[in-house]
């Protein structure tokens, strides 16, 4: 009996140490002042979902961030979602350019920050492991996404693990954005 | 006021003409390799990307000035990508980060 009860206790404490860690809005805050003190480097269109996201860099890590180099520690990087014109016919509105036009509506918000000692805390298995990147999601109030599936951002942005995890930032740094 | 009528029809048959001369450049995926990988067009051309291959794919531009995502295309599925804007982007998939192909947009 109370052998069971401490093979019990201790699986408790098994699931409790292997549950990850990783991905809070604790740790991965939404940037107070992004919109003026950040640098736009990029807007991605997403005609597939009627969105348009617009890409943001802290200004001491794009300072210092070098074609081919792993970008630097405290990188932070903001995506801004916000739904695109449509006109009266249910067709995206173009410019010129064949691009979206974005409006003001935004619909949420995606962080990513790159910190001495996160991937040690977040302690995923190889398939996920975004070295010391982790992850958090907003709305577009600015409170924490509670609904986000963060282990997914892992997921998907291994697939760019040759360019530090990053879809945009780091090549468009190799491209040669301006400083 | 009667000139400025047969103006505006005068540019109005013109823009069939302009587009038509539009290409449509197919693009497929089979084998994980977009194919042709280095492509050469004009404005008002059009990439028809299809998902010839047995897996997903989702074309995605990195590149400043010409960034889109088309979303995930499965197998069978084909999208449209106008080309609206001269410059020279590199087309890449979100799930392969192999795929890769280079397109040139000119005047
Ligand atoms: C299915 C793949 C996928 C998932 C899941 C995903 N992302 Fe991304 N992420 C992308 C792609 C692709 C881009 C580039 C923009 C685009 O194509 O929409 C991107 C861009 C970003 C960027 C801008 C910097 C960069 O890498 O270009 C941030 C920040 C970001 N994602 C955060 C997140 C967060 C936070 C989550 C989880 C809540 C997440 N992502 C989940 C694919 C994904
Ligand atoms: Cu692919």
């Amino acid at each position: 009996m109370r052998r069971q009860l401490i093979v019990a206790l201790a699986a408790g404490a098994a699931v409790a140490v292997a549950a990850p860690l990783f991905a809070t809005p604790d740790r991965v805050k939404l940037p107070e002042a992004y919109k003026t003190d950040f640098v736009l480097y990029n807007h991605v269109d997403r005609p597939d979902r009627k969105r348009v996201r617009f890409m943001y860099v802290n200004p001491e890590a794009h300072a210092i961030a070098e074609p081919g180099k792993v970008l630097p520690e405290g990188t932070v990087l903001v995506m801004e979602d916000h739904e695109a014109a449509v006109s009266a016919d249910g067709n995206l509105v173009l410019d010129k350019d064949g691009r979206l036009a974005p409006t003001d509506a935004l619909t949420g918000l995606f962080v990513m920050e790159k910190r001495a000692g996160f991937g040690a805390a977040n302690d995923l298995p190889p398939e996920k492991d975004n070295g010391d990147w982790d992850y958090a999601a907003y709305k577009a109030d600015g409170s924490p996404n509670t609904e986000a599936k963060l282990e997914n951002c892992f997921a998907c942005h291994m697939s760019r693990s040759g360019r530090d995890f990053t879809f945009t930032y780091f090549k468009n740094v190799e491209d040669g954005l301006p400083k | 006021m009667k000139g400025l009528r047969v103006a505006a029809l005068l540019t109005a048959s013109a823009l069939p003409a302009a587009t038509s001369m539009a290409e449509e450049i197919p693009v497929t995926m089979a084998g994980m390799a977009y194919a042709p990988a280095t492509i050469a067009a004009k404005i008002g051309d059009n990439l028809a990307l299809s998902n010839d291959d047995s897996e997903d794919h989702n074309v995605f531009v990195a590149t400043v000035g010409h960034a889109v995502d088309l979303g995930t295309q499965k197998p069978g599925e084909a999208r449209k990508l106008a080309l609206a804007k001269a410059g020279r982007f590199e087309v890449e998939c979100v799930i392969h980060p192999e795929m890769k192909a280079i397109v040139e947009v000119q005047q």
